[in-house]
C-alpha cells in the first residue's frame, strides 16, 4: 500500500470514530510538521505548541478533507495558513503577503562574472550550521518554501498545491532563498 | 549556448531538466568556466541543505496531542459506582456504630448532633477573635508600606540618582552592621 493510500485509509478510519488510527497520523507527521513550524517561527517550546494545535485544527476539519488530494499537501496547507495567521496577529511585516506581487517583479537569477567561492570553502559541519544561522535572516515566505524543498523534501509540484500558486512561482521562490543564503554566508565570511 | 542562468543550475543540480535540456547544458559547461565554477559553488549549498539537523519530538508527544483531542471523560456509570460505594458504606458505619454504642438511632444522632453544637459553639469566638487581629495586622503592614512607598516617590523626584545609589548603599551597610551588633550582644549575653 502507498504511503497516499495509507493516509486516506487512516483519515477514514479516524472519521469513523477509530481513535488509533489518527494516533498513527500524529506519529507520521509529528517530525515533518515540527521541522516545519520550528523553522519557520524559530523557538522550540512555541513550535511543539503549534504543531499540537494545528493537528488539532486538521482533526476537527477531517470531515472536509477531498481524497482526491494527497493527506500531506492538505496537512501542510492547515499548517501553512495556521502560521500566516500568527504572523498576521503578531503584525510581522516578513510574511506580509505583497510577496506575490514581488514574484512577479523578480529579475531573472544570472551568474555574476566576479562571484566569490565562499562555499566551496567550507566544511560541511560548518556550512550546515551557517545555512541554519543564514535561514533565521531571510524573509518568511522564502523561508517557508526553502524548508518544505530541503527538509520535508516536497516536490515543486506538492508546494505549488499547498500554496495554491503556479509551479513557477514556487521555484523562483526557493532559487531566491538559496541566493539570499548564499549571499548571507559571503556577508559572514 | 549562452551563459547559463542560476535557475538552470540548480534545476541541472536537482535533476529537474529534461534529458536534451541537460545535454544542452553539460555541453556549455564542458566549455564555460565561469558556468562551472558557479555549478560547484552551488552544488555543496543543496547537499548541506538536504543534510540540516532534524528537530524531535519529545516521546509523549502523540499522547499529549490524544489528550487535548479526547480529553478524559468520567462515564456515567462511574459516577453512579461512587454514589452507590458511598451511601453503602455510611449506611455499614452507622449499623456499626449502632451495634458497638448498643443505642438507638435516633438517640445516636441526637448526641452526635449535640456534640457538633458544643463544638462550633466554643470555638466561634475564638475564630471571630483572630480574624479580627489578622484584619487589624493587614491594615496596619498595608499603611506602614504606603508610607514607605509615598516617601520614597517623592525622595526619587527630588534626589538624583547618584545619591540614591549613595543613600541605598549607606542604608544596606547600617542594617548589615545593626544585624551584626544584635548578634553579638546576643552571643555575649548567652555567654555571660
Amino acid at each position: 500500500m502507498s504511503s497516499m493510500d495509507e493516509d486516506k485509509e487512516l483519515v477514514e478510519r479516524t472519521i469513523k470514530g477509530e481513535k488509533e488510527a489518527f494516533e498513527m497520523i500524529i506519529q507520521k507527521y509529528q517530525h515533518p510538521l515540527l521541522n516545519y513550524i520550528g523553522r519557520t517561527v524559530g523557538e522550540r517550546e512555541l513550535a511543539l505548541d503549534f504543531t499540537q494545535e494545528v493537528f488539532i485544527r486538521t482533526y476537527s476539519s477531517l470531515h472536509s478533507y477531498k481524497p482526491q488530494y494527497k493527506f500531506s499537501t492538505w496537512l501542510f496547507k492547515i499548517a501553512s495558513n495556521f502560521i500566516i495567521d500568527y504572523w498576521r496577529k503578531k503584525k510581522i511585516d516578513a510574511f506580509s503577503l505583497d510577496q506575490k506581487d514581488r514574484d512577479n517583479d523578480l529579475p531573472p537569477l544570472q551568474v555574476s562574472d566576479e562571484e566569490p567561492s565562499i562555499v566551496k570553502k567550507l566544511e560541511f559541519s560548518e556550512l550546515k550550521e551557517r545555512i541554519e544561522q543564514a535561514l533565521e535572516k531571510i524573509p518568511a515566505p522564502l523561508r517557508e518554501v526553502f524548508v518544505w524543498r530541503h527538509i520535508n523534501e516536497f516536490s515543486y509540484e506538492e508546494m505549488a498545491e499547498i500554496k495554491g500558486l503556479p509551479v513557477g512561482t514556487i521555484k523562483n521562490r526557493v532559487f531566491q532563498a538559496r541566493e539570499l543564503i548564499r549571499k548571507h554566508l559571503e556577508e559572514k565570511a | 549556448m549562452k551563459c547559463l542562468s542560476i535557475n538552470q543550475i540548480y534545476l541541472y543540480i536537482e535533476k529537474e531538466l529534461s534529458l536534451s535540456e541537460n545535454k544542452k547544458i553539460e555541453e556549455h559547461l564542458a566549455t564555460c568556466r565561469k558556468c562551472k565554477k558557479a555549478l560547484e559553488e552551488r552544488r555543496p549549498l543543496l547537499q548541506a541543505s538536504e543534510n540540516l539537523p532534524l528537530w524531535k519530538t519529545p516521546p509523549d508527544f502523540t499522547q499529549q496531542v490524544m489528550a487535548r483531542i479526547f480529553p478524559l471523560r468520567v462515564p456515567l456509570s462511574a459516577w453512579l459506582t461512587a454514589a452507590y460505594a458511598g451511601l453503602g458504606s455510611t449506611t455499614l458505619a452507622i449499623f456499626i456504630l449502632f451495634l458497638v454504642a448498643g443505642q438507638h438511632f435516633s438517640s445516636l444522632l441526637t448526641s452526635l448532633n449535640h456534640s457538633l453544637w458544643n463544638f462550633v459553639r466554643n470555638l466561634s469566638p475564638v475564630f471571630v477573635k483572630l480574624v479580627k487581629v489578622a484584619s487589624l495586622f493587614i491594615k496596619a503592614l498595608q499603611q506602614f508600606f504606603g508610607y514607605i512607598i509615598k516617601t520614597f516617590t517623592s525622595l526619587t523626584t527630588i534626589i538624583s540618582p547618584q545619591v540614591q545609589i549613595i543613600i541605598i548603599t549607606i542604608a544596606i551597610i547600617l542594617i548589615a552592621f545593626s544585624i551584626y551588633g544584635i548578634k553579638r550582644k546576643i552571643l555575649i549575653g548567652e555567654k555571660a
